[in-house]
């Protein structure tokens, strides 16, 4: 009978503690895996979300946040003089700015608006209708929407939006609804060209942009685009993706990496006060038979490896269970913090991935046989004579 | 002609106990040479140092003094993973417990120690269902300890002590937790075990086990009293 057989008739023989200990070992195990999962959800969804755009580099005017400092002046100049540079496939001038609409019930809505050529990447996914075109010299300028917009305004392609104004009217026509990448839930959000842009906001400067959207070239990658824009413009910041996301991880999501790290750590310790605890309280329930055991001619090794093989059992079978419940528990912790107002709704804080279950499955592992060294050192040098003479007196 | 090697020779041994209170001597220069194929028996009251040299002949603890010959070979120079090498391939416990495993039945108790001893599973299987017929347990086998009378516990675990044919079997009060009659029967079934050539030492306080014991041996304070000889030699 093999050790792992021997532990599985020790836990069947009291299957009320075992199921105690599988569960216990699953709740922790879940929420350790959910931790795993959340010190890095938000960089894994923040990257996922930056590379859907299909831009691999940004460049702004300072380390400022695009959209909260100073814009990139002589846009038009700046964007010709990066094209030009053969590391790079694409550069896209963006601009931020925030209108208000009159909604139907006679109140002013804000609606942020995009300025941009038409898409070139995936600044946006069109939904319904047609994509942003060059807008004709006459007529009123392309808008597209998004969903939350579209819903309020009773906008579909086609519709006029009108920007709450006391000058000149500002319309613009509704070609499609789309989908940004970063929009919140409830946020209104509106797409336009750079001229549609300068009609949205008369009295921003033409010649700015709050962002340019780099691509590399195929085979480059962003690192060399990076440097290649900072030998060309170094009064510029470009920035990779890896970089801006090491400045949330170092500054903005660094909160949700403590966290996760303290909740870890706890949940770890007490995954292995609970294994540690039931094996203990075992071996001490059975010491006359351990040393039965051992007067029998079963060595230190094999009570080890049956004590190792429990434990094994215990951490693996429940840290098995814990991946489906972190998951579903993940789920429901994702949807309450998602309803965190401005986060974009395709933003996640928790993120599944290979790596966060190769921790997990490796924790799982050092948990079971530390779990079990104090219960094995406590079987393995039991005095056998001195143990049976105290239980038959016992 | 030489004569054959004692299974177990204990020379002047003693062993103290390290207490609080000072150590206690509870065997004190004890000799004795059990040969192949005895029936030893050693009684005394409780605290005399029965089971303290029961536990030495069978290589389960070490004396503060004295040597200990195991089938000729010296046991103290061995390390713990030889004299569990020992325990499990020369020598034959029987508790007053019985400490059966709880959680396996009777076949697959008197089966794990041969499978420890890396006995062939055919084998394995023969000498099991033969043990358990011997015992009288053939139709018991795969019933669980909990489901086995105190006699029956103890007839599965004298099987699990013949299991690897070992040279030596020693039994620690083995009808302790048994009425008269089911100690008898236990008598009787060591009694055809060591007609059948294993030999036998059994401490015991049951003078009626002690008397089928071709060799009684008495304690008194650590110290082994002059041997009486049993009726049967």
């Amino acid at each position: 009978m093999s050790p792992l057989q021997f532990a599985w008739r020790s836990l069947s023989r009291r299957p009320a503690r075992a199921v105690l200990g599988l569960t216990g070992v699953a709740v922790v195990g879940a929420l350790l895996f959910d931790m795993l999962m959340l010190s890095r959800g938000l960089i894994v969804s923040f990257r996922d979300l930056l590379e859907s755009t299909g831009f691999d580099v940004r460049v702004t005017a300072t380390e400022a946040l695009p959209g909260m400092g100073p814009v990139v002046s002589e846009a038009a100049a700046t964007v010709e003089a990066l094209r030009r540079l053969p590391e790079l496939a694409a550069v896209v001038p963006v601009r931020f700015g925030v209108a208000a609409v009159d909604a139907r019930d006679k109140k002013t809505r804000e609606v942020a608006i995009i300025g941009s050529e038409t898409r070139r990447r995936g600044e946006w996914r069109l939904v319904q209708g047609a994509d942003l075109a060059e807008d004709s010299a006459a007529g009123r300028p392309g808008m597209v929407v998004n969903r939350t917009f579209a819903r309020d305004q009773g906008l579909g392609p086609g519709s006029i939006v009108r920007l709450a104004s006391t000058l000149t009217p500002r319309e613009f026509r509704v070609s499609g609804i789309v989908e940004f990448p970063f929009e919140a839930a409830a946020e209104r959000m509106a797409g336009v060209t750079l001229n549609g842009f300068t009609r949205a906001f008369p009295s921003a400067r033409r010649d700015e942009a709050d962002l340019l959207l780099v691509a590399s070239q195929p085979g480059v990658g962003a690192e060399t685009a990076v440097s290649a824009i900072r030998r060309a413009r170094p009064d510029l910041h470009a920035f990779s993706i890896d970089e801006v996301l090491e400045r949330l991880r170092q500054a903005e999501f660094s909160y949700f990496r403590q966290v996760s790290f303290v909740l870890a750590t706890i949940a770890s310790f007490f995954a292995l006060l609970l294994v540690t605890t039931l094996l203990t309280v075992s071996v001490n329930q059975r010491l006359g038979e351990v040393a039965a055991l051992r007067a029998l001619g079963f060595s230190r090794r094999r009570i080890t490896f049956d004590l190792l093989a429990e434990s094994a059992l215990l951490v693996g079978g429940g840290g098995i269970v814990a991946v489906p419940l972190g998951l579903l528990l993940a789920r429901v912790l994702d949807s309450i913090l998602r309803q965190m107002p401005d986060l974009p709704s395709r933003l996640h804080f928790f993120v599944f991935e290979p790596r966060a279950l190769a921790i997990h499955l490796a924790f799982l592992v050092l948990a079971a046989l530390v779990a079990a060294a104090y219960p094995v050192i406590l079987a393995a040098r039991l005095p056998i004579a001195a143990t049976l003479r105290k239980e038959s007196i016992s | 002609m030489s004569a054959p090697v004692a299974i177990v020779e204990a020379r002047g041994v003693s062993k103290v106990y390290p207490m609080p209170a000072g150590p206690v001597e509870a065997l004190r220069d004890v000799s004795l040479t059990v040969a192949p194929g005895e029936y030893v028996a050693i009684s005394g009251p409780s605290g005399c140092g029965k089971s303290t040299l029961l536990h030495l002949l069978g290589c389960v603890d070490t004396p503060t003094a004295g040597s200990l010959l195991f089938e000729g070979r010296p046991v103290l120079p061995m390390g713990e993973q030889e004299r569990s090498r020992i325990r499990l391939r020369r020598i034959g416990f029987v508790f007053q417990r019985f400490y059966l495993l709880p959680m396996l039945t009777a076949w697959e108790n008197v089966e794990l120690v041969q499978s420890e001893a890396g006995m062939p599973a055919a084998e394995r299987r023969a000498r099991t269902r033969a043990l358990l017929e011997y015992v009288g347990l053939g139709e018991r086998a795969a019933h669980l300890p909990s489901q086995l009378s105190g006699g029956e516990m103890q007839r599965v675990a004298i099987a699990r002590a013949l299991a690897n044919r070992p040279g030596l079997v020693l039994a620690d009060e083995p009808t302790g937790e048994l009425d008269d009659e089911t100690g008898e029967q236990i008598g009787d079934l060591f009694d055809r075990v060591n007609a059948d050539g294993t030999t036998l030492v059994i401490v015991t306080h049951n003078p009626a086990l002690a008397a089928r014991a071709r060799r009684r041996l008495a304690m008194r304070s650590g110290r082994l009293a002059a041997p009486s000889v049993g009726a049967g030699s």
